[in-house]
């Protein structure tokens, strides 16, 4: 996150630098110069060294298996053994588990969220590490509290890998027994988390003990860094693993008061796979057919959502429901068709919101603060994010910040209606999105506000120009022979 | 440099949403009324009697009217230019 901040800081510089005097070409190589600069940022990340002065007292940690993310938890009792003040620690994800890492992050003991920063650490190449900046320096000989969240997708594999219509899904997790740590843990305590009562085989190290749901190991003492035993996990779990393969977002904004928005989504069912027939007879009969499948879920929107719409390819998806609450619109989306492992479905979900609910202004100057993904469905998890944000006709001088590193596109021009010279799109990508990611993004740009007339007056320009050829095609004389004193009869 | 969020406002519509229908139909209305007159005015006139200036004035109060009455319908109907 550090390096995101640092990226947009510097960028800014750039931008401005570009939008002012460049020409078309020279953008385009910019932006290239721009993807590059990201890429190159993000690779070149700092080094820090494993301090021998910090010690993990106590760590509390909950894996959360219940649904198809890995959720891990880590209530962290920092101690500070050594003679100086520490600024900050280390945070360390295992080689096994470091590409299936979607979001890290630490709050302090009230809650606020600290800064995190990807770092390396010499001679530990396969690990990954983060640095967790404290808010104060901790001091000689005392301790501190610091919480750690982490998710991980697509860590549960199904097994077995295949089931039928009527069974359950049974899948299996592998994590480490022990934290992962690179400083030596005092004691440690592990609580899964399952919420269900079939469980079919757990690692059993004592001490541990099994209640409903739930399973606890530790304390174990004085674990040593970078201790690794294999902590498995086998279960039952009916939750929905849907998978957003790919969602495209689209924002458009209109100086006329409204901002639209459109999601592509493509989903799949990422759990077993159905084996042998699917038997509709059976599933409409039976409530309990099929437990595997998902009939329907819940996409959250804007309280300000209006005029939504769900459809696809062949038109409008009927069996949809929506409800208004207070805080929130709840939409009740059922596919076409339920999912079973290895079925997909897309669709097109849209809606309008007003402008001044995310929209800013001081004179010309614009900020549009959005949240760069929105509510899906619950523990939802995202292969492909694309991000396009459509801005009036005439906007320039645009900043983009981000709340943590994407990739940005090359700028492209989106032509709609009235348009003469396209509207400006800002687009951005980022893989392996989880809830998460739901944080706002801001970006600023200028329009000069009389640029807003320049609409109705195309379309009166247009009329006018069709009046003006009546006025000469009146004019014209087509007739064969002269129409000489004709109305002297 | 750049302006804060705290100091700027909320940006709402120069034209409440709410009031779209009615300048559609006044604006259209009233374009529609100069639309006509200026045809009725073309086809009934003849080489002698035709004005210049009262054509172009007619077609400009025409052109105008609906053309933000066009933009106006458009708005209305949920075409957010």
């Amino acid at each position: 996150m550090a390096c995101t901040s640092a990226n947009v800081v510097k960028c800014h510089c750039q931008k401005k630098w570009s939008s002012v005097t460049m020409p078309a070409m020279a953008k385009i190589q910019f932006c290239f110069t721009f993807i590059l600069f990201i890429a190159i940022n993000c690779a070149s990340v700092n080094v820090d060294n494993i301090s021998s002065d910090v010690k993990f007292k106590n760590v509390d940690r909950t894996i959360d298996l219940s649904s198809q993310l890995v959720k891990i938890s880590q209530k962290i009792t920092l101690e500070n053994s050594g003679k100086s003040p520490v600024k900050s620690f280390l945070v360390a994800v295992e080689a096994s588990s470091k590409n299936n890492l979607a979001y890290i992050g630490a709050k302090d003991s009230s809650g606020k969220d600290l800064r995190v920063s990807e770092t390396t650490v010499k001679g530990h190449d396969s690990a990954k590490f983060w640095r967790v900046d404290l808010k104060d320096a901790l001091n000689a000989g005392s301790t501190v509290v610091v919480t750690s969240e982490t998710v991980f997708t697509k860590a549960l594999q199904p097994y077995p890998t295949a089931i039928t219509q009527q069974e359950d899904q049974l899948v299996k997790y592998t994590g480490n027994l022990y934290v992962y740590s690179p400083y030596q843990v005092t004691s440690q305590k592990t609580n899964v988390v399952v919420v269900t009562k079939g469980i079919e085989s757990f690692s059993k190290v004592k001490p541990f003990s099994q209640q409903d749901g739930a399973i606890q190991y530790g304390p174990y003492p004085n674990v040593a860094p970078f201790t690794e035993k294999e902590l498995s996990v086998h279960y039952k779990n009916n939750s929905p693993f849907l998978t957003v393969t790919r969602i495209e977002r689209l924002i458009e904004v209109s100086h006329w008061g409204n901002i639209a928005i459109e999601e592509l989504i493509e989903v799949e069912h990422t759990g077993a796979k159905l084996k042998g027939p699917f038997s509709r007879y059976d599933y409409q009969q039976d409530l309990h057919s099929g437990p595997a499948s998902v009939r329907s879920y819940k996409t959250l929107l804007p309280a300000s959502a209006s005029d939504v719409y769900y459809r696809d390819t062949n038109g409008n998806i009927s069996t949809s429901n929506m409800k208004v609450k207070k805080d929130s619109v709840e939409l009740d989306l059922r596919p076409r068709y339920p999912l079973f492992g290895g079925w997909k479905t897309h669709y097109t979900l849209g809606y309008n919101v007003p402008s001044y609910e995310y929209l800013y202004h001081s004179g010309n100057e614009y900020l549009l603060k959005m949240r760069v993904i929105d509510h899906i469905f619950d523990d939802m998890q995202v292969d492909e994010l694309t991000t396009k944000i459509i801005l009036p006709e005439g906007s320039v001088g645009i900043k983009l910040n981000v709340p943590y590193p994407v990739t940005r596109l090359a700028d492209s021009l989106h032509y709609t209606y009235l348009d003469t010279k396209g509207r400006p799109v800002i687009t951005f990508k980022k893989s392996n999105v989880v809830e998460n990611h739901i944080q706002d993004f801001q970006l600023r740009y200028t329009f000069p506000r009389l640029l807003m007339f320049q609409e109705p007056l195309l379309v009166v320009g247009f009329l006018y120009a069709l009046f003006l050829l009546v006025i000469i095609y009146v004019r014209l004389d087509f007739s064969i022979h002269k129409a000489e004193h004709q109305h002297k009869d | 440099m750049s302006l804060e969020i705290e100091s700027m406002v909320r940006y709402a519509s120069p034209i409440n949403p709410a009031v779209f229908p009615h300048l559609t139909l006044l604006l259209l209305g009233i374009g529609i009324f100069f639309t006509a007159w200026f045809f009725v005015y073309e086809v009934t006139s003849t080489k002698l009697s035709r004005d210049l200036f009262k054509e172009l004035l007619l077609s400009l109060v025409a052109a105008l009217f609906s053309g933000f009455g066009i933009l106006f319908l458009l708005l209305w109907v949920g075409i957010y230019v």
